[in-house]
């Protein structure tokens, strides 16, 4: 093209050549029509402005991503391309190795699956499930009478009324017996107590007065109900009555069971060990009447204990119910 | 550029010091141009680490002919053609590959002392192109990254790239034609 006429050229650039222009590559007319022309140069400007936007946006991200920029000295990364040497240059065989291997391990499986002694103890196979185990479950132990003793009578039993329906006999019904041909002086299940001579049944540390069964419930002595003498309830001495875990009563499960701490003195003799402790939950899940069945020593007892007592419980159930339940623990002192 | 000047007459004479110093020069525009043509820093970070071992075990083929930082850029430039390739088979990998969020590079714009219009402007456009970028095929956005983000003329990108002169031409051509069919779509 003749350049003077180039110089004329009038008409805009076309979308083409301003692409053309912006990658360096553009005609010396077009360069000077550029130069002269102010639609062409803005259009130019703008498309500039926006990818000179791009670039700053790109490096300045980069710079920003580069975390490990400079941070990691090259003689770390020599380390690295070292590592690429794994195979010894033998990545395609170790490839074709490992490929090989699979496919033979896979084969061999296929394989013992196929055969008829492993397809038949398949067949064999009984699924295990969760067998129903309630009716096996013992059941909790009614206490019942065991029928009446004493003198047969010729005539059938009289008419009358039932006892109170209760989910525990402490008492069974018994027809009075005026002259038992065995007589069977009443025992109780106590501590060792000290023996005082006397008529009446009573509780040994009472202290003497009017004649009285106390101001319990049932057929026992003392501000207890039941059976038994002293101011719990059950047919034992004393306080406390606890079921034991099974027959129908669930053991309690701790909820909250803060560590035991070590002793000074346990710690200096470096002493190890388990405190086996018996204790009674009772229907809140508070441990209650914590006793040591089998000391450990060195204040350790002790800080068992204390532990003990911070935990609670979801209490132990019989009928759904929540009840006390007495309950053996065992607390292990370990050295780190 | 002078360091060219240096390893044209001893090619890392004294080994690995030499070298430690050109990575902390070069790493940056290596780093910069893999991220932004693979939009992973991980895998960017890795095959900038690949880039300069390749470069450090091949350092006695240095011949001079072009400087250190074209002859670096060739390589990363061939890494990315390598990436791409094998990615292609790793289909698998394509939903694992945390991609750039698009909102990720346009807050990355330059000069916030601009006003919130321009700003917002300039975030616009710089997301039309990174999208526009995205769609380009492997050597349109190696040519297009490497003109507009490197500031490459077309000599310096044939020798990165290995094509010829007019062959990067009619790429970045039409790599420019798309990209500027982006910024005009967003308006």
């Amino acid at each position: 093209m003749n350049p003077h006429l180039a110089h004329r050229l009038t008409h805009h650039l076309t979308k083409e050549q301003i692409s053309k222009y912006l990658i360096g590559d553009a005609t010396p007319q077009e360069s000077q029509h550029v130069s002269s022309c102010a639609a062409c140069g803005g259009e130019l400007a703008r498309l500039e402005s926006s990818f000179s936007q791009f670039r700053g946006a790109v490096r300045h991200w980069s710079d920003h991503r580069s975390v490990t920029d400079g941070a990691v000295p090259w003689n770390v990364r020599v380390e690295v391309a070292t590592l690429q040497g794994m195979y010894g240059g033998h990545k395609t065989v170790a490839g074709i190795g490992s490929v090989l291997i699979h496919v033979t391990v896979v084969t061999l499986l296929l394989a013992a699956g196929s055969l008829p002694p492993v397809q038949q103890a398949m067949k064999e196979f009984v699924p295990l499930f969760a067998p129903d185990l309630k009716e096996l479950q013992p059941k909790p132990k009614m206490e019942q009478s065991k029928g009446g003793g004493g003198s047969p009578q010729k005539t059938a039993e009289t008419k009358g009324e039932l006892p109170r329906v209760a989910p525990k006999s402490f008492v069974p019904p018994i027809r009075p017996q005026d002259d038992p041909k065995l007589a069977v002086n009443p025992t109780i299940v106590a501590p060792d107590m000290p023996n005082i001579n006397s008529p009446n049944y009573g509780n040994p540390l009472a202290g003497l007065g009017i004649p009285s069964a106390g101001n319990g419930i049932g057929t026992g002595i003392g501000g207890g109900k039941g059976l038994g003498v002293g101011p719990g309830g059950g047919i034992g001495f004393g306080g406390g009555f606890a079921y034991k875990i099974g027959g129908g009563v669930s053991a309690p499960v701790p909820v909250f069971r803060p560590e035991p701490e070590y002793s000074e003195e346990a710690r200096k003799a470096k002493w190890q060990g388990a405190v086996l402790l018996e204790l009674v939950v009772d229907e809140n899940g508070i441990p209650q009447n914590i006793k040591v069945v089998r000391s450990l020593g060195l204040g350790l007892d002790q800080k068992a204990i204390e532990a003990v007592q911070k935990w609670r419980f979801k209490p132990g159930q019989k009928d759904g119910k929540a009840v006390p339940v007495s309950a053996n623990i065992e607390v292990n002192f370990r050295l780190l | 550029m002078p360091e060219s000047a240096l390893f044209a007459d001893a090619p890392f004479a004294s080994g690995l010091q030499d070298f430690e110093a050109l990575v902390r020069e070069h790493r940056p525009r290596i780093f910069r141009f893999l991220l932004a043509s693979l939009r992973d820093t991980e895998t960017a970070e890795n095959l900038t680490q690949d880039c300069f071992v390749s470069a450090f075990k091949a350092r006695d083929q240095f011949r001079g002919s072009a400087s250190f930082g074209t002859w670096l850029m060739h390589i990363a430039a061939n890494l990315v053609r390598d990436h791409e390739a094998s990615s292609r088979l790793k289909f698998w990998r394509r939903k694992l590959r945390s991609d750039v969020d698009l909102s990720d590079i346009s807050d990355w714009i330059p000069d916030q002392q601009k006003s919130p219009e321009a700003v917002a402007l300039a975030k616009e456009q710089v997301e039309a192109i990174w999208r526009a970028a995205a769609s380009l095929s492997a050597r349109q956005r190696t040519v297009f990254l490497l003109r507009f983000v490197e500031d490459m003329d077309l000599l310096e990108i044939a020798t990165v790239t290995g094509m010829k002169e007019g062959t990067v031409k009619s790429h970045l051509f039409r790599a420019v034609q798309s990209v500027r069919l982006g910024l005009e779509e967003r308006k």
